[in-house]
C-alpha cells in the first residue's frame, strides 16, 4: 500500500523586499523557504495512517522544483517518509497551478499510490488548486479541505469531513484511490527526531526528470500553462493620514479636509 | 576533550560548519585571519548578510562588522537600524551615511535603544521629520539635553502638545523638567507628570493640597502615590470615583482606619484591591471573607497574610479559581495541599502539583493524573523525585518535558536524554543547563538546528 503526498517549498516574505528587476516576483534574496504548512499536516496524516496499520504502508513524498527543495524533503523524510522525490527542469519554471498538477499526475501513474495526499492550499500562491489540478489529470474523485478521515490502508472507499463555512463538517464517502486535500489542524503534526534527522540526511533524494515520467518541455513552463504572472507589484498607499497637533487643530484640519472634499 | 576548546579550535569548529549563524557566534573570540574567513561566510551572499541583520540573537560585534561592510546597501541597513543589537557605533555611522537619505530611516534610530545621545541630540536639532523627533521625544535613553532641546525647539509649534506629553513619560525626564512641563500643561500632561518617578515632591504637596479642586483624573493618579498624607488619603477615600477609591485601597500608606472604612466600599473594585494587600489584617480578612465577588475571595485566597483558618474555609469554595488559589497560597498547609491535590478540577490539582510546599508523597500521587497541566506541575516542582522525572520526560506531551528542563533540582542523569529531544526549543534551553556538563553539550554545536548550534557554539565561546 502506498500514499502519495505532495509538498511544495514555499517562499515566506522578510519584512522589506525588492521585486526582482522583471517586474514578476520578489527578489530570491528577501524570500525564505520552508515546507508549506499544509503539507505538514498531509504527512503527518500519511504517517499515521503507515503508523496504525498492520499491513505495511509506504509514504512517498514528491515535490516539484530545485536543488533548494531538498531541504525540505529532507525534512519529510526526517519525519518518517520512505521515499523522497523531486522533479526539476529547467522548462518546468514559470508553471502555473494546474501545471504542476500535470506533473505531479505523471509522478503518481508511475508510482501507483492507493492514495495522493497535498496541502489544501501553498501559503505563498494560494491557488487551492494543484490538488484538485491532479486529481483532474488522473480522473480520480477528489476531495477538498478535509479535517478528518477515516481511512484503512487496501479499502477501496474513505470517509472524510470537510470543512465548511459557518463551522458546519460536511462526512463524505469517497471512493479510492482518491486525491485528499488536507486542512490545517486535522492532527499535530510531529517534530522530527534527531534519529530521523540523521537518517534523513543519509537517505537518497529521487531525482526525476520530465522524460522519466513521460512529459516534455512543451508539457510544461508558462507557454505551456492556463494562466501566466504578468507582473507583482505593491500597491500605492496614501488614501490614510494621521491627523496630529491639539484637540482644536485636529478639529480644524478635519474641517478642512471636509470641505476640501465637498469643494467649498 | 575540553582541553582542546580553545578559541582556536572552537572558531575552526565553526568555520568547518561553514554554517553563518555558528560563525556568528565565534566571531567574537576569533583572530583577524579567522574573522576573515568568518566574514566570508556570514557577508558573502546578500542573502545571508539581510539574514544576519535582521536575526535578533545576532552578536553586537557582528553587527558592527556588517554595518562598516554593507551599510552602503539600503536593504541591510534598515535591516540594522531595526535590530535591537546593533551597537552604539553602527548606529552613529548609519545616521551618517543616511543623513540625507530615507527619513523612515531616521525614525528607527531615533527610537533604537542603542542610539548615542550626540546622534539623537543631531535629530532634536536639526531634523524637520515629525515622527523622527517624536521618536526622540519617547527614547528612553535619551537624556535631560536632548529632551529638554527638544522641548524648546517645538515651543508654540502645533507638535508642542505631542512632544512634551511624550517627555513627561519618559523615563529619563528630571524633577526639573517635568516641574516645568507641570506649570505649564493641562490637565492630562499634568497626570503623566504626577505619575512619573522622577515628579517632584512640591509638586504632589502642592497638588495634595488642593485635591478640592483638582480634577478626577489628578485625583485617581494622586491616590496611589505613597508618598499622600494620610489627611489627603482620608479625603480621596470618599471620592465619588471608585477608581481613586481603589487607588486609595491600593496606597500601602493608607491607615488602618481607612482600610477598615473601605472594606464596606459598595465597588468590588475597592474590596479587590483590599483583598491584595500584603499588609492585611486578620480582622479585615475576615470582613471581606464571605464577600460575593469571587474575585475578592480569589485574591484574599492568594493573599499570604490571610490565616489557616480562612484558607480552610476557602479550599471548599465553589468557585475553582477560589481553590486553586488557596493551593498557590505559599503557606497553604500540607494537610490541605492533600485534600486540593484530589480536587475535581484539574486546574486546582495542578497549583497543588507546583506548590513548593507539596511533599514528595503527594507529588507522587499526582504524578498518576492524566492531565497535562497537573503534570507538568508535578515535573516542574523541585520536590519531584528523580525517577518521576526520568518517567516524565518520556511523555509525547513537549510541555511536560520541559517542565522538567525547567526544574532547577533535575539531574544530570535525568537530563541526558533530553538532548535527544525532538523539540529544539528544548534542546536549546539544556545549552545553558548548569546541571549537565560541557562534555555532554558538545553534541549541540553539530545540532540540525541552526538556533541551538548558535547557542551551543556561543556558550562555549564565553566559557573561554
Amino acid at each position: 500500500m502506498k500514499i502519495l503526498v505532495a509538498v511544495k517549498q514555499v517562499a515566506a516574505l522578510d519584512e522589506d523586499f525588492e521585486i526582482r528587476a522583471d517586474g514578476k516576483d520578489v527578489e530570491e534574496d528577501f524570500l525564505l523557504y520552508d515546507l508549506n504548512e499544509w503539507d505538514d499536516f498531509s504527512l503527518e496524516e500519511a504517517m499515521k495512517i503507515k503508523e496504525s496499520s498492520d499491513a505495511e504502508v509506504e509514504v512517498v513524498v514528491v515535490s516539484v522544483g530545485p536543488d533548494r527543495v531538498d531541504e525540505s524533503l529532507r525534512k519529510c523524510l526526517a519525519k518518517g517518509a520512505d521515499r523522497a522525490i523531486r522533479v526539476w527542469d529547467d522548462s518546468i519554471e514559470g508553471s502555473d497551478a494546474i501545471t504542476i498538477g500535470r506533473i505531479l499526475a505523471a509522478v503518481a501513474k508511475k508510482e501507483a499510490p492507493d492514495m495522493v495526499f497535498a496541502g489544501v492550499q501553498s501559503s505563498d500562491q494560494s491557488y487551492a488548486s494543484t490538488g484538485i489540478s491532479t486529481a483532474a489529470y488522473l480522473n480520480w474523485p477528489h476531495a477538498a479541505v478535509v479535517a478528518d478521515l477515516q481511512y484503512k490502508p487496501g479499502a477501496n472507499k474513505a470517509i472524510i469531513r470537510r470543512e465548511l463555512e459557518g463551522g458546519m463538517l460536511q462526512e463524505v464517502e469517497i471512493n479510492c484511490p482518491a486525491v485528499l486535500t488536507i486542512q490545517l489542524g486535522i492532527n499535530k503534526p510531529r517534530y522530527a527526531s534527531l534519529r530521523g534527522i540523521k537518517q534523513a540526511a543519509a537517505k537518497p533524494i529521487e531525482e526525476v526528470s520530465l522524460a522519466d515520467i513521460g512529459l516534455s518541455a512543451g508539457d510544461v513552463g508558462a507557454d505551456s500553462s492556463m494562466s501566466r504572472v504578468r507582473r507583482m507589484y505593491i500597491p500605492a498607499k496614501g488614501r490614510a493620514q494621521m491627523i496630529e497637533g491639539t484637540l482644536a487643530e485636529q478639529a480644524a484640519k478635519i474641517i478642512q479636509i471636509i470641505n476640501e472634499f465637498k469643494g467649498a | 576533550m575540553l582541553a582542546l576548546k580553545t578559541a582556536k579550535y572552537l572558531v575552526d569548529k565553526a568555520v568547518e560548519a561553514g554554517d553563518i549563524y555558528s560563525a556568528a557566534a565565534v566571531y567574537l573570540i576569533a583572530n583577524i585571519e579567522q574573522r576573515v574567513v568568518l566574514e566570508g561566510i556570514m557577508f558573502g551572499k546578500r542573502r545571508d548578510a539581510l539574514a544576519l541583520a535582521r536575526w535578533e540573537h545576532t552578536p553586537a560585534d557582528v553587527l558592527n562588522t556588517l554595518c562598516l561592510r554593507g551599510a552602503g546597501d539600503a536593504a541591510v541597513a534598515v535591516r540594522l537600524d531595526r535590530n535591537q543589537n546593533t551597537p552604539e557605533a553602527a548606529l552613529a555611522r548609519l545616521y551618517d551615511v543616511e543623513l540625507n537619505g530615507n527619513a523612515s530611516f531616521a525614525v528607527l534610530i531615533a527610537q533604537h535603544q542603542h542610539t548615542p545621545n550626540k546622534v539623537l541630540e543631531a535629530i532634536a536639532k536639526f531634523s524637520d521629520d515629525i515622527q523622527s523627533l517624536k521618536a526622540v521625544s519617547k527614547n528612553p535613553t535619551a537624556n535631560v539635553r536632548v529632551l529638554s532641546l527638544l522641548i524648546s525647539r517645538m515651543r508654540n509649534s502645533k507638535m508642542e502638545e505631542v512632544i512634551v506629553g511624550n517627555v513627561a513619560a519618559n523615563p529619563s525626564t528630571s524633577d526639573d523638567l517635568l516641574a516645568t512641563i507641570y506649570e505649564k500643561g493641562d490637565t492630562r500632561i499634568r497626570v503623566v507628570v504626577l505619575a512619573h518617578e522622577n515628579c517632584p515632591l512640591f509638586l504632589i504637596e502642592s497638588a495634595m493640597n488642593n485635591l478640592a479642586s483638582e480634577t478626577t483624573e489628578i485625583q485617581r493618579q494622586l491616590a496611589k502615590n505613597q508618598r499622600l498624607n494620610i489627611d489627603a488619603l482620608s479625603y480621596l477615600s470618599v471620592s465619588q470615583d471608585k477608581v481613586v477609591r481603589s487607588g486609595v485601597a491600593t496606597n500601602m500608606a493608607s491607615s488602618d482606619v481607612i482600610i477598615k472604612q473601605l472594606l464596606s466600599d459598595e465597588s468590588h473594585l475597592v474590596r479587590r484591591a483590599l483583598a491584595a494587600r500584603a499588609d492585611l489584617s486578620a480582622a479585615s480578612a475576615k470582613r471581606l471573607m464571605l464577600d460575593k465577588d469571587h474575585w475578592v475571595r480569589q485574591w484574599l485566597a492568594r493573599n499570604p497574610k490571610v490565616s489557616r483558618k480562612v484558607l480552610d474555609k476557602f479550599s471548599t469554595d465553589p468557585h475553582a479559581d477560589v481553590r486553586r488559589a488557596v493551593a498557590r497560597n505559599e503557606h497553604c498547609s500540607r494537610r490541605l495541599l492533600s485534600v486540593l491535590a484530589k480536587d475535581e478540577n484539574a486546574w486546582v490539582r495542578s497549583a497543588v502539583a507546583y506548590q513548593k510546599n507539596a511533599t514528595r508523597c503527594l507529588l507522587e500521587a499526582l504524578a498518576n493524573d492524566t492531565d497535562v497541566d497537573v503534570l507538568c506541575g508535578v515535573a516542574n516542582n523541585s520536590r519531584t523525585p528523580q525517577w518521576i522525572l526520568q518517567k516524565l520526560i518520556t511523555s509525547p506531551e513537549a510541555d511536560i518535558r520541559r517542565a522538567v528542563i525547567l526544574n532547577r533540582k533535575a539531574q544530570r542523569k535525568t537530563l541526558l536524554p533530553l538532548l535527544e529531544d525532538s523539540y529544539y526549543l528544548h534542546r536549546l534551553l539544556l545549552v545553558s543547563s548548569t546541571a549537565l556538563k560541557d562534555n555532554d553539550k558538545w553534541a549541540l554545536c553539530d545540532d540540525p538546528d541552526f538556533q541551538v548550534r548558535f547557542a551551543a557554539f556561543q556558550y562555549f565561546a564565553k566559557s573561554l
